[in-house]
């Protein structure tokens, strides 16, 4: 396949500036890059005008529920739901049945994906055995299949005497570890903020120091054990000030991520019990969230990660502390960051290029993508002028679990190439 | 307007309310004739499906179910499917197809009711979810209020106990809020949230509570089965601190104050005896009420065609 896409604005991780040009791809590179190029013999000319061309999303936190939950999402639905959402690769979490938490499961994971998946899957792995907290997982085994991001996201790690041996352990291997934070005594079962919103409805809340108080934990065992520690999804403003504390100090390796959910809605959204709007971390206040935005700002969040989680329609229809935690995000995440963010100038694409796109590869150790030449064709194409409304049908994940659901937010993702193939064309 | 549903006092309006404590009145008075039924809802079945144990709250909705001539069927929870693990859903689907025209519900997870209301065609009343409403407590205890004071406003209530789990608190304090009614809550610092109620002045200490002259002390049972964890150290200490003693109820009458609480009591913590006799007590004022206002709440809702 040779593919011309002319007059691009071109987005980078570098420069909030859009540089306009045309691309040549062919063979999976980036062959050429200028200014009005011809097409050769044979090419496919796609008149890019106005639309915004970016490397590949990459999403370093997604549950694809397969094995064992397969009515939620299996990883062929889970990928094409990335793909829709104009996303080229993802890390799965371990919290399968079985949990992904020795080689045997990975290599069963890594199997289904080669499988029927139409992008790169890499899976992260238990650090303790079925995420129990009380025995460490194979950890050696999943490292020679390639994992490098070990997690009970979930839960927390509820032992920090095993958490910190196995990142004793484990940091020789060039492992790194990703935590899932809250101590469980404080926030009980529900994922519920605890404030004005849970009093209301009367269901006992979960305080933002049950999130905080692990964060600073888990920081300051990597701390003692010299390894990398990664803070999922932050939800609380002083959860982001106990992060970039430890950044400033810069005596231990830690990075952090952020939902786009985390960053635009609050516990309000929730309303009379809307389900949609039930994950854990709990979506916070107004505060928490401009708190959130400045930290992704400032770069105290290296990435944004959108903890796709999938539920049936049946599980999500229960009363609100019965239903399961999470939502769904990867169909929904580009065009809802641009809409939120970029259309209303609080940040540019370079933002999103960095966060959503560069820094998660580099987080996995793989090298970002760019557009740039010899690169790999890894690339999306994305109408600021298009809208899109995200209908049942509109989305590619089995489930529909979202906030966004029937919603019209402004973009589009057009295109999206992987090497030599068109992944999805609109 | 009609309503097919009573979730939450929070989504009435004051006019709403009024009328309904208005027509609660003539269904009062039917009680001291002979006989003491209407056919108001001759040939309209009403399903009680309550989830968690209750005395008074399910006899005085069977009482005013009957007396309005409605049809009451018992939703045998404790014997039926639910505990073979049937969805409250599939539950749900299965009263649709019996046409049922009223569900009264009880439930202990906050939401679930309004959740029942969504699926179902038939009314739905709430009759307790979790710590979240209880809506025809709340009427029923305006009801009593306007009964001693006709006009309520700038009337003081102090509403004593479990505030944090208790959804009498939260439904009463908006209804008498919504009346022009002053709403405090005193109890241990644990349990009477800084973060949440609006508009209620919070007291944690006995003596500045009743210098803040209320009206009606309002007690609430002390919940141990809703106390995931310990919020106070003994039951002991509690009615020291927080319980109508001797003592204090003769402080009580000395200011000529109204008792309330909604049943049923835990004597010795957070009332003694001698508060049952006590003749500014409204206890059983409470009780007759419910029934009245119960019947106005069926009377009032319009059910969605189950045909």
């Amino acid at each position: 396949m040779t593919l011309l896409i002319t007059r691009a604005r071109i987005a980078s991780e570098n420069s909030p500036d859009l540089v306009t040009g045309d691309v040549l791809i062919s063979d999976g590179k980036i062959q050429q890059i200028g200014q009005n190029l011809s097409a050769p013999e044979g090419a496919r000319t796609i008149d890019a005008r106005n639309r915004i061309l970016a490397p590949g999303m990459f999403d370093a936190h997604v549950h694809f529920r397969e094995p064992g939950f397969e009515a939620k999402e299996t990883i062929a639905s889970g990928t094409e739901a990335a793909i829709n959402g104009g996303i080229t690769g993802v890390v799965m979490m371990p919290n399968t049945r079985p949990a992904i938490d020795s080689a045997t499961v990975v290599a069963n994971v890594l199997d289904i994906a080669r499988r029927t998946a139409r992008i790169p899957v890499y899976t992260s792995g238990c650090v303790t055995k079925d995420r129990h907290g009380k025995e460490m997982a194979g950890i050696d085994g999943m490292r020679a299949l390639g994992v490098k991001m070990l997690t009970d996201d979930g839960d927390t790690t509820g032992d920090p005497a095993i958490l910190l041996r196995a990142m004793q352990y484990a940091t020789e291997f060039g492992m790194f570890f990703a935590s899932h934070c809250e101590v469980p005594e404080l926030a009980g079962p529900r994922a519920l903020n605890e404030g004005v919103v849970s009093y209301r409805l009367g269901i006992k809340g979960s305080p933002a120091c049950a999130e905080e108080i692990i964060i600073d934990r888990d920081i300051r065992l990597a701390h003692a054990a010299g390894a990398h520690i990664h803070i999922q999804h932050v939800s609380s403003k002083l959860g982001m000030e106990t992060i970039r504390w430890w950044k400033q100090r810069g005596d231990v390796k830690v990075t952090a991520e952020v939902s786009p959910h985390h960053l635009l809605f609050t516990d309000e959204h929730i309303g009379d019990f809307d389900t949609n709007y039930k994950m854990n971390p709990p979506l916070r206040t107004q505060a928490d969230n401009d708190g959130l935005l400045q930290g992704l700002l400032d770069g105290v969040f290296d990435l944004i990660a959108t903890d796709h989680a999938p539920h049936t329609p049946f599980e999500k229809s229960q009363d609100f502390i019965t239903a399961p935690n999470g939502i769904t995000g990867m169909d929904t995440a580009l065009v809802s960051l641009y809409h939120h963010f970029v259309a209303t100038g609080k940040f540019g694409w370079d933002l999103i290029v960095k966060r959503y796109s560069a820094e998660p590869r580099r987080l996995m150790g793989l090298p970002a993508v760019s557009i740039q030449v010899g690169q790999p064709a890894d690339l999306i194409l994305f109408d600021t002028d298009a809208e899109t409304t995200f209908t049942k049908d509109f989305m590619k994940s089995k489930s529909q679990n979202t906030p966004f659901i029937d919603q019209t937010l402004k973009g589009r993702v057009d295109l999206v190439v992987l090497g030599k193939e068109i992944l999805l064309e609109r | 307007m009609a309503r097919k549903d009573l979730l939450d006092i929070a989504a009435l309006d004051r006019e709403e309310i009024e009328h309904l404590l208005d027509q609660s009145i003539p269904f009062k008075e039917l009680f001291t004739r002979s006989v003491k039924k209407v056919p108001a809802l001759k040939g309209k079945s009403v399903l009680m499906l309550f989830y968690e144990p209750s005395t008074r709250t399910h006899s005085s909705f069977e009482v005013a179910a009957k007396r309005l001539s409605a049809d009451v069927t018992n939703f045998d929870v404790a014997h039926s499917s639910i505990t073979k693990g049937e969805s409250v859903r599939e539950t749900v689907e299965t009263l649709q197809a019996m046409r049922t025209d009223y569900i009264i519900v009880r439930h202990g997870r906050s939401g679930l009711p309004g959740m029942i209301a969504k699926m179902a065609k038939a009314s739905v009343i709430n009759a307790g979810d979790g710590s979240h409403a209880h809506p025809t407590q709340a009427l029923l205890d305006a009801f009593t209020l306007k009964e001693k004071f006709p006009d309520s406003t700038g009337k003081k209530v102090l509403i004593i106990g479990d505030i944090l789990h208790s959804r009498v608190a939260r439904s009463t304090s908006t209804i008498l809020k919504k009346l022009g009614v002053d709403v405090a809550y005193l109890g241990p610092g644990s349990l009477v949230p800084r973060t949440g109620p609006e508009n209620i002045r919070r007291f944690t200490d006995y003596k500045a509570a009743m210098a803040w002259s209320p009206d009606v002390v309002y007690l609430l049972r002390v919940q141990m089965e809703r106390q995931d964890v310990q919020y106070f150290p003994s039951l002991r200490e509690y009615h020291r601190l927080y319980g109508i003693s001797d003592a204090r109820l003769e402080e009580i009458r000395q200011r000529g104050l109204y008792i309330m609480h909604p049943g049923p009591v835990n004597r010795g913590v957070e009332l003694c005896d001698a508060v049952m006799d006590y003749e500014r007590s409204l206890i059983n004022d409470q009780v007759e009420n419910g029934i009245a206002v119960r019947m106005a709440v069926l009377y009032w809702l319009k059910p969605g065609s189950v045909d």
